[in-house]
């Protein structure tokens, strides 16, 4: 199979799905009104866009999600170069992280909604904790990355500390530095959808989970579409970023 | 241990001396212990000399390296370059050659080369002259543009030579630079590394465990003891020059060997 089959069977895959979604509804093989076909979704997505509180509600959304992100990567990044560097705290912080990072975090959402309330701060708190995690055990990778002889190399060629930090370090970290970029914000994104699906007055979670409780089955599919295309469009163009910069990856 | 006196003419003309390191003691601490690593370690080496130090593994020869280099601080004795004391690493006197995998992998092959060009800051131009220079030198003309991973074991190390020779540094020191190739591979590297080094009179100090590979390459052997690491014996290598593969057979090159190898087992 040379590559360009491989994309022509993707495209048909995808045709097919999407054929199905329109056609099986529509002949009535699957209930309709559980499952709309493609048509009537797209549809009601154009239709639902044009809201000014489905507007609202990306906006709001997109805030949340940006702030926590804004928040979870520095802050992940500055405890896991931390963790990773310092050998005592290592030592003691390590196992910690470790536990909690296996420790499913929706558990911990009415805990928030005690502390924070249902407003843009409980969701951005959940959001940071939801992605916190992940960052700090990949930054921990990306520092443990950095080959001690890479080091010895720049030393030995008389680098100062600010070089070896610049271009030995960063290079070397960029790779695993990227792919955190990415799995954070669709852990963020996770929190913070599932946070305003559980409790909120705003935000696109709120309104996915208002329309399915309501058996607004159109609306809740046009919302799922939108979201998931939002979150697939971050995930790709990240990952071309990453494709871009570690050609040399091996 | 044999007297070592005729070794050390620290008298008479130690200003031509490329290397000179004179009772050098190395002590480290490891898990509270203190662990002597090198003891009592004096030889002068003169300019344009190819001396390779053998020793069984973890007889402080690298370390002793990572000292001349500039990378470690010996606990006690001197290490002069022409003369100079080295405080830290200064790639315009010393060159180094480290095993394989020290390439960086996100650079290219003359990136690579053009490294310790870019920390002192050499002008874009200047520096891709140089670096082309050196990659014809170590017969990689036409390869700058590869990454190490689409590189072979052996020509890795010759962009690392490259590396090392780039700023043309009067000594190259060189930690077992061909430990992790293959025989055959390692026979024609050695022939190289004597091409390059009969081009530019370098003076090298050069790293290994392999007897064979000591004698091929050098002017003169010094051999270590296990730890702590000192000197138990010099031995001049009377092969003539060029050498060849032919040598190997000789029955010269079999006493030479054996004697380094006596040497190493009879060490305490």
């Amino acid at each position: 199979m040379t590559g360009r089959q491989i994309v022509l069977a993707r495209l048909g895959l995808l045709a097919l799905v999407l054929a199905a979604w329109e056609a099986l509804p529509r002949l009535e093989i699957v209930n309709p009104r559980l499952f709309p076909p493609l048509g009537e979704v797209l549809r009601v997505l154009a239709e639902i866009l044009a809201r000014a509180d489905v507007q609202a509600g990306v906006a709001v959304t997109a805030g949340e999600v940006a702030v926590a992100f804004g928040l979870a990567v520095p802050l992940g990044a500055l405890i896991g170069v931390a963790v990773a560097e310092n050998d005592y705290l290592g030592r003691v912080f390590k196992p910690l992280f470790f536990f909690v990072f296996s420790v499913p975090k929706s558990i911990f959402l009415p805990m928030f909604i005690l502390v924070f309330g249902i407003g843009f701060s409980q969701k951005v708190a959940f959001g940071i904790f939801s992605a916190l995690f992940i960052v700090i055990m990949s930054a921990t990778a990306a520092v443990e990355s950095v080959r001690a002889e890479h080091v010895l190399v720049a030393r030995s060629c008389g680098a100062t500390r600010w070089q070896i930090l610049t271009r030995v370090y960063m290079p070397s970290m960029l790779p695993i530095l990227l792919e955190t970029l990415r799995i954070s914000m669709i852990f963020t994104l996770t929190g913070v959808i599932l946070a305003e699906m559980y409790a909120s007055r705003t935000g696109v979670g709120s309104l996915i989970g208002n329309w399915g409780e309501n058996f607004m089955m159109r609306q809740l599919f046009a919302g799922v579409l939108l979201l998931a295309l939002i979150a697939i469009l971050i995930n790709e163009s990240v990952r071309l970023l990453e494709a871009r910069c570690s050609t040399w990856r091996t | 241990m044999q007297h070592l006196a005729h070794v050390m003419p620290l008298d008479g003309h130690a200003a031509a001396a490329a290397i000179e390191v004179t009772d050098l003691d190395h002590v480290y601490a490891n898990h509270d212990a203190e662990v002597a690593a090198l003891a009592d370690i004096s030889f002068l080496v003169e300019a344009g000399r190819f001396v390779v130090i053998v020793g069984p593994s973890g007889c402080g020869k690298s370390t002793l390296l990572m000292i001349l280099a500039g990378l470690r601080h010996a606990t006690g004795g001197t290490v002069r370059c022409d003369g100079e004391p080295i405080a830290r690493p200064d790639p315009h006197r010393v060159g180094v050659v480290f095993q394989e995998a020290s390439l960086f992998p996100w650079l290219t092959a003359l990136d690579n080369i053009e490294f310790p060009l870019v920390l002192r800051h050499v002008p874009r131009e200047d520096r891709r002259r140089r670096a082309l220079t050196m990659l014809e030198l170590v017969g990689l003309a036409g390869f700058g543009e590869k990454y190490p991973h689409e590189l072979s074991g052996g020509m890795k190390q010759r962009v690392s030579i490259a590396r090392g020779l780039v700023q043309d540094p009067p000594v190259l020191l060189m930690d077992e630079p061909f430990a992790a190739l293959d025989e055959q591979t390692r026979m024609t590297m050695g022939h190289e590394l004597l091409r390059i080094w009969d081009e530019t009179r370098k003076t090298i100090l050069f790293v290994t465990h392999s007897l064979t590979e000591a004698v091929y390459l050098a002017d003169e052997v010094l051999v270590m003891s296990a730890r702590p690491g000192r000197i138990v014996d010099r031995i001049d290598i009377t092969l003539a020059r060029p050498r060849s593969y032919e040598m190997m057979a000789t029955e010269t090159f079999g006493r030479l060997r054996d004697r380094i190898w006596r040497q190493i087992r009879a060490a305490p």
